[in-house]
């Protein structure tokens, strides 16, 4: 392994008044071929862009083969490292000729115009990425993959050290995706130059990446190689789903992929489920459990509570209450009915005053009933109640067998092992 | 070794890289002299060729020379500023006046002719005209980058020169309103724009201004082309974006303003010569530009031939006829050769 070519050293980087990269540390070698992965708005393109000084880090340091890049001419920073971004368009019609010189002007400085030397590279460059014979097409007529390969030679031009890819492929087909690789394959061994890869493509990256880079949240989740990275129990948790992982047993790749179905072909009949929520607290347990095709009862909720607007509009059977009143014995009595028929129930974050401390009466007839009851952590802090009510409940709830959840995630985990 | 030289240059340029037709710079090359003789023959009787020993040709050849000089100066500082705000702000619309120049340009000659500065200090005119141009572009970029921390960005660029340049308009409008007639006219009349020969000293300056400005905007012709690729990737490659378009900036106003200061609002030469000329010649801007100053220098000296000798003895404005005999033709080309220049 090469030396450092590329180090970040507890950066901290973002726009105005929004940290994205957290205190993030990392080191590329020279050589290597890395492919750095992450959920949408998880700080890809931002570290994209602090590497190659488009941004400032508010804090640590980037280095390029050692050398800070703040401290670096632009000239220079731009032999170490070049970027190939997503689209690039120009409004006016260049050949595919001239938009490959680009590659060279900072290099060959005011003055002196391009030489021999330079147009050299400019063959070479189209020569490795099978564009030689577009020169004189206009470059915005050619196909998507043609038009990659052609800013990915202007970028060789540049004759960078590091070679950066921001979802430059992505939106290729499969054989243009192919032969971009192959080529960055190539020049990654041919020339060592080292591949900084950013990808969506979990499959793809784990073929073509010696090390992955999974990124969650402006933080790095995992480093290592493929099958150390794409393991469901990290996957799950950074992308929040789940994910099936397998090995193809004869070229040992690795093939990520969702789950379509929920209930995998099961005939089993759909469990019911009694949400208590309420102020937006539901929302996304909601959504989650009709995902995963539970069926849904809810209440009791207050009309236009955001809940009760987001019951609705799912068209979720639940119990309402008139706005900003508490709870009546009418409508309790629904809710009562309604989650005596439903297997399991859940208690949201909501938090609880003396107006809606009566739902928890549900959790406590549920438990009676010898049904699963799920209460969210933390009632303490989400008490209003004169005297502390709902945390005596909750306790004593715990006490009969209800169980606590934290996050949304391991909580659907746990209603799917039970179903 | 190595050669320095630009092998774009070579006819058999290396791989067919040469990005331009030899032929056609050629056969460009022996128009301009051709049509500049043609405007400096052409009076209101028709083509004649000048008696020199008479000293009343000769001094009427001295004052269509002196027209032929402003017209090549205008029209091709008109122009580059022209190339310039379209590579840079990525625009086929803008043109010189899009950041203001205009405007400010009218509001500061509005106010020097009603408030009776042209009379009484020599040259104020033209110096309020620069000025004020000049200062107004200071004024839309500063509002542009105000709110963007840094760059401004390309729209609110062209936002903010919309505006100024509205506001501008306004206040014209209100101060020839308060006019007396006799400032009205002249207020009119330098707006329509002519070629009306400045003092030579002034000529001078101009030529000096356009000289510098125009050199520096091919000196960053090379980057001008990156940067139509945006800010990002220009700053990938290793050029200082931001640098390039102030440069820019300040070269396109630069010749812009003292277009301005010259020979008043002359439309039309800046939008529509760059657009034909890259329809021609393609979109490279190490030629772009050089070719866009003679083209547009050539091509507004014949526009003021028409201007003058039409329905001689009176003067159309040279605007005018720019509109109206260009507009057909060019049409015409950009029809025909519009896929060379821009995408669409």
């Amino acid at each position: 392994m090469g030396q450092a070519a590329l180090t970040f050293e507890k950066v901290n980087a973002g726009y105005k008044g929004m940290t994205v990269l957290d205190d993030l540390s990392f080191q590329v070698n020279e050589g290597e071929f890395i492919s750095l992965i992450g959920p949408n708005g998880c700080g890809k393109s931002t570290l994209l862009k602090t590497a190659s000084a488009l941004l400032k880090p508010v804090k640590g340091r980037v280095c390029l083969f050692g050398k800070d890049i703040r401290s670096m001419r632009q000239v220079t920073r731009a032999r170490y490292i070049g970027v190939v971004p997503q689209k690039v368009e120009s409004p006016m019609a260049f050949t595919v000729g001239q938009i490959v010189m680009n590659g060279r002007i900072a290099a060959s400085g005011f003055l002196r115009g391009l030489v021999e030397e330079d147009f050299v590279v400019i063959e070479r460059s189209m020569i490795y990425t099978n564009v030689l014979h577009l020169k004189d097409r206009y470059f915005m007529e050619l196909s998507g993959g043609e038009q990659q390969r052609v800013i990915l030679a202007m970028v060789l031009a540049q004759e960078p050290r590091i070679l950066m890819l921001d979802e430059s492929i992505a939106h290729l087909d499969i054989n243009h995706r192919y032969e971009v690789l192959r080529i960055l394959k190539r020049i990654n061994r041919e020339k060592s130059m080292t591949v900084f890869l950013v990808s969506h493509d979990l499959g793809l990256s784990s073929e073509v990446a010696d090390r992955l880079i999974l990124m969650s949240e402006g933080r790095i989740v995992a480093e290592g190689r493929p099958e150390k990275v794409l393991v469901p129990e990290i996957l799950d948790q950074v992308y929040d789903c789940e994910l099936k992982v397998q090995r193809d047993p004869v070229t040992g790749s690795i093939h990520v992929s969702g789950v379509l179905e929920n209930f995998n072909g099961s005939s089993k009949k759909h469990k019911a489920v009694h949400v208590i929520a309420g102020g937006g607290t539901g929302i996304e347990l909601f959504r989650r459990f009709s995902l995963q095709g539970f069926r849904i009862t809810s209440g009791v909720l207050n009309e236009m509570d955001s809940d009760a607007e987001a019951a609705l509009a799912l068209g979720i059977d639940a119990v309402f209450e008139k706005p900003f009143s508490a709870i009546g014995e009418e409508a309790f009595q629904k809710a009562s009915f309604k989650a005596a028929k439903a297997d399991i129930l859940v208690v949201s974050d909501v938090p609880f005053g003396q107006g809606n401390l009566i739902n928890l009466q549900l959790a406590k007839e549920a438990i009676e009933a010898g049904k699963k009851v799920w209460i969210a952590e933390g009632i303490a802090e989400r008490d209003y109640t004169e005297g502390k009510q709902a945390v005596e409940i909750v306790r004593k709830l715990h006490a009969d067998g209800a169980q606590a959840w934290t996050s949304l995630h391991d909580l659907m985990k746990e209603l799917k092992a039970d179903h | 070794m190595k050669k320095y030289q630009d092998t774009t240059l070579r006819p058999a340029a290396m791989l067919g890289l040469n990005t331009i037709s030899g032929a056609r710079v050629a056969l460009f090359f022996v128009c301009v002299p051709l049509l500049l003789g043609f405007s400096l023959l052409l009076g209101p009787t028709g083509m004649l060729w000048p008696d020199l020993d008479s000293p009343v040709e000769r001094a009427i050849m001295s004052l269509r020379f002196s027209r032929l000089v402003m017209g090549v100066l205008v029209g091709g500082a008109l122009s580059v500023s022209g190339v310039i705000f379209q590579a840079i702000l990525r625009n086929p619309l803008a043109e010189p006046y899009v950041l203001g120049v205009s405007g400010g340009a009218g509001l500061g000659a509005t106010m020097a002719i009603l408030f009776g500065a042209v009379a009484a200090v020599p040259l104020s005119l033209p110096i309020m005209a620069f000025a004020s141009a000049v200062a107004t572009l200071f004024l839309v970029y500063w509002i542009a980058s105000r709110g963007s921390g840094g760059m401004p960005s390309v729209y609110s660029l062209i936002l903010s020169g919309v505006i100024v340049s509205a506001i501008c308009s306004s206040l014209i409008m209100f101060f020839v309103s308060m006019a007396s007639a006799e400032g009205l006219h002249n207020v009119i009349w330098w707006m329509l724009g002519n070629l009306q020969p400045v003092s030579f000293n002034q000529r001078l300056f101009s030529a000096l201004f356009i000289g510098i400005g125009i050199g520096g905007a091919w000196f960053l012709a090379s980057r001008l082309n990156a940067l139509t690729f945006g800010r990002e990737m220009a700053h990938y490659q290793g050029i200082n974006a931001d640098a390039v378009i102030m440069g820019g900036l300040l070269c396109a106003t630069l010749v812009a303003a003292t277009a301005v200061s010259m020979a008043g609002m002359i439309g039309f030469v800046g939008l529509i010569v760059p657009h034909v000329i890259r329809a021609m010649f393609g979109p490279d801007h190490r030629w772009l530009i050089p070719l866009s100053a003679v083209g547009g220098g050539t091509f507004l000296a014949v526009c003021d031939a028409f201007a003058r000798t039409v329905i001689a003895p009176i003067e159309v404005p040279v605007g005018v006829v720019t509109a109206l005999a260009g507009g057909p033709f060019f049409l015409l080309i950009l029809q025909r050769k519009m896929k060379n220049a821009w995408i669409g």
